[in-house]
């Protein structure tokens, strides 16, 4: 299964002869992991990424006697995963930056420099990132073990002349300052677009309002109540989430997890990213001002809701997820029920589509705006359907299947434009794959039990991937004993594409920034954690 | 443009009928755990399930406190021991000691900032769903506002996370007086999941006078109509607390 | 007091100004300019007030001189009414120099700018009543060299010096114009107007069309109309704060002068062809001068531009009337002329107030960037009531004066209904299209020169600590503010007014009669409205005022024919009794609602909730002017956009630097390929002078052959 992996281990054995260690457990699990040391970090990361086409995944760093950095990649098809690690003793805190070479890395690093005080040498934006220099001073390293995560920092003597950066100089240019509460029930960003009025020049989102430090409040937790804070993380995503720290658990434990339960996972996984589509679709009618055809996507996305109530009885899909199945069974003729009724909502999707595609005024707001290059979203690392409507086709779905999604025939469309007309047509397509994923499901639901009784939690760690309706989430968990938490890292799909949002939204003009941004389908929350 | 208006036609009245009759279609809320008559040890066992500690023991049972719960249906499902489970949606009540809801004039029309403190996004999408036509929450008089300078009700989901704070505090500050808080969703009310940590703070209530407050985790769409409804005076608020029904009164406890 | 007195007196006061200032120390002068200008201004009003209200004029021949003739001056009501305007700008504008030149003491010569000021009021003074055409070109030569010594005042500032040499270049080009105008016209030998306006009926379609042209272009270039007017805005940005009012208020004035005079009066068109040349000439002047204003960050440059773009107005209603007259509509010309002066008295008023606020803002704060400014109200409050009272007016927005003058030149325009061309008809729709086109774009314009500077948060450290102005500076403003404000409620009593010096070039008696009819004055039978009209008027209680105040009540109405006796009608002054009621019922019903026990709740700016609201995150003048720039792109046109971003990696960006260079697009398209043609031919030439002897001989040949075909031919 794993050859293409087993290639690339053995070239970068051969290149880097001696430095680089892959370890005995090669290939287990189509995972690789590599030793290597942080010289030549940087050589072997860009190697992978700009020659052997990895995907960068993301960066898990922990603590323990040294620091453990571990850089995870992953392939298409059959190239599996490379977990490039390097460790550094515990009392340094200076590593080599590899966002020069691989931007996707960019915010990695400034997350992990303000949350463990770890310096990238070589990273020109450090400091002020998560937690905000004008409430907490840049000392405060919260994911540090030995910082107390339960009580409220007494001492934050915040930089009390904070202000914005700007990198803008033209005669007349300014700061257009929106959030962080701007608009009608939106989550908390605070965009700063530098501008000369007309174009926007520079667009700098500033996040971080939600950060709920989910990855430290995790830590002491025991596992199932760590599952009630990943559903948590995106309540719109948080069927993918709590399915990604299940995969994560049920890998390090060796639960075989019931096809039942695995294939429930799907059909529901795929009501959840039909849902999150349609829900974007809505967003992007509403931006642009084309009220009926909102009304008519919010109408679906509320049936969904309903469909997802009464079928699991929680409308965001919470509590269904447990370790080694789901909490409850649904009956296969409430499953087919369900699945006639999503195929309705997609029927009148595709009418809504179809009026869409004619109306040449909304058209006009969408097409050729807020394009990104095929280039730029590789080196930025976007991921999901941003990246696919960019030519970015890395679905984990098929690229690295889970719960069986490999017995599935399904599509992973994608576009060339990079437009926002691209995004939505991608919406719209992958909405009419989820459909088809529920049908087919829904009429063949295999029997037995829905979840696997007699298991037990053991120390380790393993991490569990999921493409989430947004794009790729990579979950890390380490036990400790009695089934304790010791290290959760979510990387989450928002984190990625926030960070390439101002790709798009440069250097059009102001109308068109709430347009670009509702075509990113982008999650604070998901991004804050 | 006119397919358009033929669409908007021929799709036809979806609203709700709520709050003339009750909203009865099939997932439109969660529900929430029932006060339960339970002997000591399984109410023992029950309890210890809770992860956030609304379920409490009380003499003859089950009590609830709707205000953590979070829905993790862990009392209901994976056990043969179960509380009852309620239905329905008008969950909203006073918060202790504050004012409560506008008198006349102010109820009939009523326009709400929302202000997202740091919540998990579905908070925000319930509330986004009172715009949608099945909810419509216009035809209420109720209207969000991007602004607090127009706004009458502070509408607060999510716990409050510190680098939240000051915005909360900014837009509070810019109401103009009458005005209201209410904070929706158990995070709101006592931090939820999250509970209290070195960036999440145990509820709002401890950092802006909170009026009314709307449990659920999200609490549905319905509930935060029922919320609105209370805080403008057009509905009697509920119990945010549930306790055992008292059958037997003149039996000695 | 007969009139040549009051005319020497005068000038005896500007003698004495610069006798005294030779005397004075300079700490002494700007006191000295104020009082002897404030002097001189009242007996010029004085002295063009009687002509101009009474009609009275003299005709005095000072001496001759052998060859050339006898110099003369004569005030007729033309005349008088441009010293009228000269005299109400530098009224206050000589008492805001007192105040504005201290801060050059110590660093210029106060005694030098005290002189020419006073040599300059008296050019002003003289050009309007010379009436040979050898005085007036030397006064207007003397009036040149004097504009271009104060313009380059302030002579230490490179850019100041390169305006000015500019500015003498075009000037004097101007100059020869107008000269060879006046050759051709005097036909007869008398270089006396009288005679040139005799002699100018004799002549052929040809010499009038080269003396339209040239007088025309000649005096444009004062004018500041296109395409000779690129020394204009250079020149007002250099010139002193406290001599750009006379330069706006009645140095433009003297460049329409001269066409009114020449083209109007000495030789009025037959044909409606150069009328639509000035119609058409006017109006792009006017939307280039809205256009360039409005994008610009400087607020005098601004204002600069503004300047051009009402010359543009002037001048376009000057060109319908020239065409109405052409074609024998009098009264429409009437209409047209009336809007010219009128626009003309209003822009004098405005723009000097607007100059002295500028002038006032930029010694306060030491900038005049609008980018850099915002907030003066809070620091300048009565400056900048008056500046808005300046833009209000200039933005032509009732109950103020800029209102009545452009609302009359468009419907002016829109009286091309009768001319019986098509194709002189489409001419005006299209002008008049343009002129509302800049209407609007004036109001965007004064929208950001006002908004951007006074309003919101202080972009500068400056801007937020400037003093509040003196009452030197505060009290002319006060006056302007005044004037602006009488002239918009009181166009009837205006009207009137410049019916005497329209009637000679509309060739029409009481032509102001077509535009106010005497209707209000009593009685309902001296005029040749239909009588049921007459008393339905009557009935409805329109001619309030009719035995308060004497004149013509105060409608401003167009009498049409039987069937349409009325063809516009519109009162500024009832305008403004119903905004006055208005606001004040307004606030009788806020009084009234909220009772004093609520109190008025203040709170800071709702800033979305950030840390702080930074002045640098509010709307610069440049980014409000931006869309503007964007949509009129053909024209602005930016010639280079150097873009110099800095990269570390390839996708970390430390800066974005931006620079845009700007080529005015009369620039772009005129003045460049002419110096480019000229620069060639310099180079063509300067090869000639290190040729072989050979090659000269050739030459010397060539150009005798020329010369003999020449004299066969010829």
């Amino acid at each position: 299964m794993s050859g293409r992996l087993d290639q690339v281990v053995e070239q970068i054995g051969l290149r880097w002869n001696g430095a680089v260690r892959p370890s005995p457990n090669l290939a287990h699990d189509a995972v690789c992991q590599i030793e290597c040391p942080s010289e030549q970090l940087g050589e072997v990361c860009n190697w992978l990424f700009s020659e052997q086409d990895y995907s960068f995944g993301g960066l898990i760093v922990e603590q323990q006697k040294h620091w453990h950095l571990r850089y995870v990649f992953y392939g298409g098809a059959h190239a599996g995963w490379i977990h490039l690690t390097t460790s550094l003793p515990g009392g340094e805190s200076q590593l080599p930056s590899i966002s020069r070479l691989i931007h996707a890395a960019d915010w990695h690093e400034r997350e992990v420099e303000d949350l463990y005080g770890l310096s990238f040498e070589g990273h020109p934006r450090l400091g002020d990132f998560v937690l905000h220099n004008d409430v907490f001073h840049e000392g405060i390293a919260p994911m540090l073990k030995n910082f107390n995560g339960s009580e409220p920092v007494t001492d934050r003597s915040p930089d009390t002349n904070w202000r914005p950066r700007r990198i803008v100089e033209e005669i007349g240019a300014f700061a257009m300052p929106i959030g962080p509460i701007h608009s009608t029930g939106t989550a908390p960003v605070y965009f700063q677009l530098e501008t000369v009025g007309e174009d926007v020049i520079r667009a700098q989102p500033r996040l971080f309002y939600a950060y709920r430090g989910l990855e430290k409040i995790a830590e002491g937790r025991r596992a199932d109540d760590v599952l009630l804070i990943a559903e948590r993380i995106s309540g719109t995503s948080a069927f993918a989430h709590s399915l990604a720290l299940c995969q994560s658990v049920e890998r390090l434990c060796q639960v075989a997890v019931p096809r039942r339960a695995s294939t429930l996972r799907i059909l529901i996984a795929e009501l959840e990213r039909l849902r999150h589509h349609i829900s974007a679709i809505a967003g992007i009618c509403e931006s642009t001002g084309l009220a009926v055809a909102a009304a008519h996507a919010s109408i679906l996305e509320e049936e969904l809701l309903r469909i997802s109530g009464a079928l699991t009885g929680h409308r965001y899909l919470f509590g269904l997820n447990v370790f080694g199945g789901l909490s409850m069974d649904l009956e296969d003729t409430r499953c087919s029920l369900a699945a006639e009724a999503v195929a309705n909502v997609s029927d009148r999707l595709d009418t809504l589509q179809a009026m869409l595609s004619t109306s040449s005024s909304f058209l006009d707001r969408l097409e050729e705006v807020g394009v990104i290059e095929f280039p730029d979203a590789r080196d930025f690392g976007l991921v999901g359907p941003v990246a696919r409507a960019s030519g970015l086709s890395r679905d984990l779905r098929n690229a690295q299947p889970y719960c069986g999604y490999d017995r599935i025939e399904f599509l992973v469309p994608h576009e060339s434009e990079g437009d926002g007309y691209a995004r939505l047509r991608l919406l719209f397509r992958e909405a009419q794959q989820s459909t088809r994923i529920i049908s087919a499901i829904a009429k063949s639901l295999p029997a037995g039990q829905c979840r696997t009784p007699e298991w037990g939690l053991r120390p380790g760690a393993a991490l569990g991937w999921v493409e989430a309706p947004g794009g790729a989430a990579l979950h890390w968990l380490r036990l400790g004993e009695q089934g304790v938490v010791e290290r959760y890292r979510i990387i989450t799909p928002s984190f990625a594409n926030w960070h390439g949002f101002r790709l798009a939204a440069e250097n059009f003009a102001f109308q068109d920034f709430p347009i670009i941004l509702a075509t990113f389908a982008l999650s604070v929350h998901e991004n804050d954690r | 443009m006119t397919n358009w208006v033929i669409k908007g036609l021929r799709t036809g009245v979806k609203s709700t009928r709520y709050p003339r009759a009750e909203e009865t279609a099939a997932g439109c809320s969660p529900g929430l755990p029932a006060a339960t008559r339970l002997p000591s040890d399984l109410a023992e066992m029950i309890v210890a399930r809770c992860p956030t500690g609304a379920l409490e023991r009380s003499l003859e049972g089950v009590d609830v406190d709707l205000r953590r719960c979070v829905h993790c249906f862990r009392c209901t499902r994976g056990s043969n021991c179960t509380v009852d489970w309620s239905g329905g949606y008008d969950w909203a009540g006073f918060a202790t000691e504050r004012t409560g809801a506008f008198g006349p004039p102010f109820g009939r029309s009523l326009h709400i900032l929302v202000v997202d403190t740091g919540d998990c996004g579905a908070c925000l999408s319930e509330v986004k769903q009172l715009n949608n036509p099945y909810y419509n929450m216009h035809r209420l008089g109720f209207f969000l506002t991007p602004t607090p300078r127009h706004a009458d009700v502070l509408l607060v989901v999510g716990a409050l996370t510190e680098q939240m704070r000051l915005p909360l505090r900014k837009a509070y500050d810019a109401m103009p007086t009458p005005k209201r808080v209410v904070a929706a969703g158990a995070c709101a009310l006592s931090g939820g999941v999250f509970g209290r940590s070195f960036i999440c703070s145990g509820g709002v209530g401890e950092f802006l006078p909170v009026d009314v407050e709307v449990p659920g985790n999200p609490p549905p769409p319905l509930a935060i109509l029922h919320g609105l409804m209370v805080v403008a005076g057009r509905k009697p608020p509920a119990s945010l607390y549930r306790r055992v029904e008292n059958s037997s009164a003149d039996e000695p406890r | 007091m007969p009139m040549p007195f009051v005319l020497a007196a005068t000038l005896l006061t500007c003698g004495a100004g610069i006798v005294l200032s030779l005397v004075l120390d300079d700490s002494r002068i700007p006191a000295l300019l104020g009082c002897l200008g404030a002097i001189a201004s009242l007996l010029l009003l004085v002295l063009s007030g009687a002509s101009l209200f009474t009609g009275t004029s003299f005709h005095e021949t000072l001496w001759t001189i052998p060859q050339l003739g006898a110099l003369t001056l004569s005030l007729d009501r033309l005349s008088a009414l441009f010293l009228f305007i000269s005299g109400l700008v530098l009224l206050p504008a000589s008492v805001f120099a007192s105040g504005n030149l201290f801060r050059y003491l110590g660093k210029y010569s106060l005694r030098t700018y005290c002189i020419l000021y006073f040599a300059l009021f008296a050019t002003l003074v003289l050009i309007p009543i010379s009436a040979d055409a050898l005085s007036f070109l030397m006064l207007w030569e003397s009036m040149s060299i004097l504009i271009y010594l104060l313009v380059n005042y302030e002579h230490e500032e490179k850019e100041h010096t390169r305006a000015g040499y500019i500015m003498l270049a075009i000037g004097e080009a101007g100059t020869i114009a107008v000269a060879l105008a006046f050759i051709t016209l005097a036909r007869n030998g008398s270089l006396e107007f009288a005679a040139m306006k005799a002699a100018g009926i004799g002549l052929g379609e040809e010499a009038r069309w080269s003396v339209f042209l040239l007088a025309f272009f000649g005096f444009g270039v004062k004018a500041g109309l296109v395409p000779v007017n690129f020394w204009l805005p250079q020149a007002y940005t250099s010139a002193p704060g406290s001599f750009v009012p006379v330069l706006a208020g009645a140095t433009l004035n003297l460049g329409i002068y001269g066409i009114v005079r020449v083209n109007g009066y000495l030789l009025p068109a037959l044909t409606p062809g150069p009328g639509l040349v000035a119609l058409i000439i006017g109006s792009v002047t006017a939307i280039l001068g809205i256009l360039y204003a409005t994008t610009q960050s400087d607020l005098k440059t601004l204002l600069a531009h503004s300047s051009i773009e009402n010359a543009g107005i002037i001048t376009a209603a000057l060109g319908a009337g020239f065409v109405f007259v052409a074609l024998k509509h009098y009264p429409l010309a009437a209409i047209a002329f009336a809007a010219a002066l009128y626009q003309m008295l209003n822009h004098s008023i405005y723009k000097t107030l607007l100059f002295c606020a500028t002038g006032t803002v930029d010694s306060h704060t030491g900038t005049r960037n609008i980018d850099r400014l915002g907030g003066l109200i809070k620091v300048m409050p009565l400056t900048a009531g008056f500046f808005l009272v300046g833009a209000l007016s200039i933005a032509a927005l009732p109950p103020f004066n800029g209102f009545d003058s452009e609302w009359l030149t468009l419907q002016t325009m829109l009286q091309s209904a009768e001319l019986a061309s098509t194709g002189i008809k489409i001419v005006f729709a299209i002008c008049g299209a343009i002129l509302a086109l800049t209407a609007a774009l004036s109001v965007t314009c004064f929208v950001k020169a006002f908004a951007m500077s006074f309003l919101g948060m202080s972009r500068s450290e400056a801007a937020a600590q400037a003093e509040r102005a003196p009452r030197v500076a505060t009290v002319p403003m006060g006056f302007l503010a005044l004037l602006c404000f009488l002239l918009g409620i009181a166009p009837t009593y205006v009207i009137p007014i410049l019916d005497g010096p329209i009637a000679p070039i509309a060739q029409a008696a009481r032509a102001a009669d077509a535009l106010v009819p005497p209707f209000f004055a009593g009685n309902p039978h001296h005029n040749e409205l239909p009588a049921a009209f007459v008393a339905d008027f009557h009935a409805i209680g329109a001619q309030v005022g009719q035995s308060v105040m004497p004149a013509r009540g105060l409608i401003v109405m167009h009498r049409g024919g039987a069937a349409n006796p009325v063809v516009f009608a519109m009162s500024t002054f009832y305008t403004a009794v119903v905004l006055a009621l208005m606001l004040l019922g307004t606030y009788v019903v806020f009084r009234l609602i909220i009772s004093s026990s609520r109190a008025v709740d203040r709170r800071v700016v709702w800033d979305g909730g950030i840390r702080r609201l930074l002045p640098e995150m509010t709307y610069t003048g440049t980014g409000f002017s931006n869309p503007v720039r964007v949509i009129f792109e053909a024209v602005f046109r930016p010639t280079m956009v150097e873009d110099t971003s800095e990269t570390v990696g390839k996708h970390f960006r430390a800066a974005i630097r931006r620079t845009r260079g700007e080529n005015h697009v009369l620039d772009r398209l005129i003045l460049d390929p002419i110096s480019d043609a000229a620069l060639q031919a310099a180079n063509g030439f300067a090869r000639m002078h290190h040729g072989f002897l050979n090659a000269y001989a050739v030459y010397g040949l060539a150009a005798l052959l020329v010369a003999l075909l020449v004299a066969r031919f010829a």
